[in-house]
């Protein structure tokens, strides 16, 4: 990938947040950025202005294989195109990433766990094995090379300080204080 | 019309359209879809992203003038999720194939519509907080009803907005009502506050039914699940107790709640003033495109910075 001219458009990185240990990485949008790094600082900006993140994980868009359950019914699935530096048939770890719910959410699809393949529908096909229920709405594989995360060992740096800014919480403001109403002139 | 050449194209796969919009499915990339349900998204999700760009200069001007140094922390934080929201959006309509690139173009170039209500100037601290109050309370309802819309990526970037602007909503209610119970002169700003928003408020809702004539459309493919004049009764419904038992008039001599149907009625809309904002005649279009122009020609030393910094022996390449 290379970056774009200096007014262009910036690649797009899909951003990966995690609220919480224990819970999964879940996709939440994407930002535009020129390397991994700054694709973190301003995942960081635009998906965690409030409490609750732990974790960000961003992939570059291109790299995130993408099937809808609509698409799998229809036999339009992605070709073999092989992971990792295009050697061919070289097995490569995928994370994979589903949807389940056509519930009102703020996020897409969630972590789910990964599986090993030598191509993205050979991935698609393991992911399909080995997490069947309940239905897949989406389907989204990544490499797991081609992600980068936040740092854990900074991780207090980068998400305590929205914890701290309570004025952002509708919780710091009093309601409406009860009629009160003064003596008006008719 | 392309409508009817998908009709003609593809009728089994719009009736199965449909009927997955009619039993509550979110619509999501890589689906089907019609091309004018494609075009609808793009025009309507460009034009709130830029809403949210804009939205932040009226604002904005007033940080270095906050009267206190937690208004400031709070006017900021404001500012900072607008700019955010924007890019929510953006990405959500990158979704439906077009870039952020593209649209930031379409805005600078003055091709691109944008919340009208953004057109009017903030002369008084008191703005602040009538935004945050009215605008921001006008945006919510509309933005309640999107978080309904039968494409998931809107869907879900306006539940993440509505998440956050509630804040907005309670802070701007909070200092006007403590305005209105303050000093006399702190109680004449937040009602000549309330007389220069009212009216752009309701506008902001868009054009009555009866000037809509793409909501049917947009009804039936669950893009818009109420129609503006709905919306607009929401908000007055929710608006007009508050802002009478904070002790301030709404300036509508003909507002007058309605017992048999439960709903306040306003006065008429000056759509004349509405029309002549929107097409870019209101009181700061020409500021507001000026100085979104300025500040992305400010940034650009910035962009080309990072781009140099990307192209060389250290970044990605």
């Amino acid at each position: 990938m290379s970056a774009a001219a200096p007014d262009g458009q910036w690649p797009r990185w899909e951003v990966f947040k995690q609220d919480a240990a224990g819970k999964p990485h879940q996709a939440v949008g994407s930002v535009h950025a020129t390397d991994p790094e700054h694709a973190l600082l301003m995942a960081r900006s635009v998906f965690a202005r409030r409490p609750a993140a732990v974790s960000l994980w961003v992939a570059p868009a291109g790299a995130v294989v993408a099937v809808t359950a609509e698409q799998l019914a229809a036999g339009d699935v992605p070709g073999g195109a092989p992971a990792g530096d295009g050697t061919g048939a070289a097995e490569a770890r995928y994370l994979v990433f589903r949807k389940s719910s056509h519930r009102r959410a703020m996020t897409f699809v969630d972590h789910v766990g990964e599986v090993t393949a030598a191509s993205a529908a050979a991935a698609l096909a393991a992911a399909r094995a080995a997490f069947p229920e309940p239905p897949a709405l989406a389907w989204w594989l990544v490499p797991a090379a081609s992600v980068t995360a936040s740092p854990d060992a900074e991780a207090e740096a980068w998400f305590a300080p929205a914890r701290g800014k309570t004025y952002k919480q509708q919780s710091e403001y009093a309601q409406l204080p009860q009629r009160r109403r003064k003596a008006r002139t008719p | 019309m392309a409508l009817d050449r998908d009709v003609a194209d593809e009728p089994a796969r719009l009736e199965d359209f449909e009927a997955r919009i009619a039993r509550g499915e979110k619509i999501e990339p890589g689906d089907w879809m019609p091309a004018d349900y494609r075009r609808q998204l793009v025009r309507m999700i460009s034009q709130h992203a830029h809403s949210e760009v804009v939205g932040m200069l009226p604002e904005g001007a007033w940080i270095t003038r906050a009267p206190s140094l937690r208004r400031k922390l709070v006017l900021l934080a404001k500012v900072q999720d607008e700019g955010g929201h924007g890019q929510y959006l953006y990405h959500a309509a990158e979704t439906l194939g077009v870039t952020r690139e593209e649209l930031l173009e379409a805005l600078l170039q003055g091709r691109a519509k944008y919340s009208s209500v953004f057109n009017y100037p903030t002369l008084s601290w008191a703005d602040v907080g009538m935004i945050g109050w009215l605008v921001d309370g006008a945006a919510i309802r509309n933005q309640l009803m999107l978080a309904q819309c039968s494409y998931g990526p809107y869907s879900r970037a306006m539940v993440r907005i509505c998440a956050e602007e509630t804040f907005h909503h309670e802070q701007g209610k909070q200092m006007i009502v403590a305005y209105a119970s303050g000093t006399a002169s702190q109680r004449a700003m937040a009602q000549d506050a309330l007389e220069r928003w009212w009216w752009p408020s309701l506008m902001m809702l868009g054009p009555h039914d009866s000037d809509s004539p793409n909501t049917p459309q947009l009804a039936r493919w669950g893009i818009k699940t109420k129609t503006n004049d709905q919306v607009r009764q929401e908000f007055v419904d929710e608006h007009v107790p508050e802002l009478q038992q904070a002790g301030l008039s709404i300036p509508d001599p003909e507002l007058r709640f309605d017992a048999e149907s439960g709903h306040w009625t306003h006065g008429p809309i000056d759509w004349d003033e509405f029309w002549r904002v929107v097409k870019g005649n209101g009181p700061l279009n020409a500021e507001r495109l000026a100085a979104r122009r300025k500040a992305h020609h400010d940034g650009r030393w910035v962009r080309e910075a990072m781009a140099a910094y990307a192209a060389g022996p250290r970044g990605v390449g």
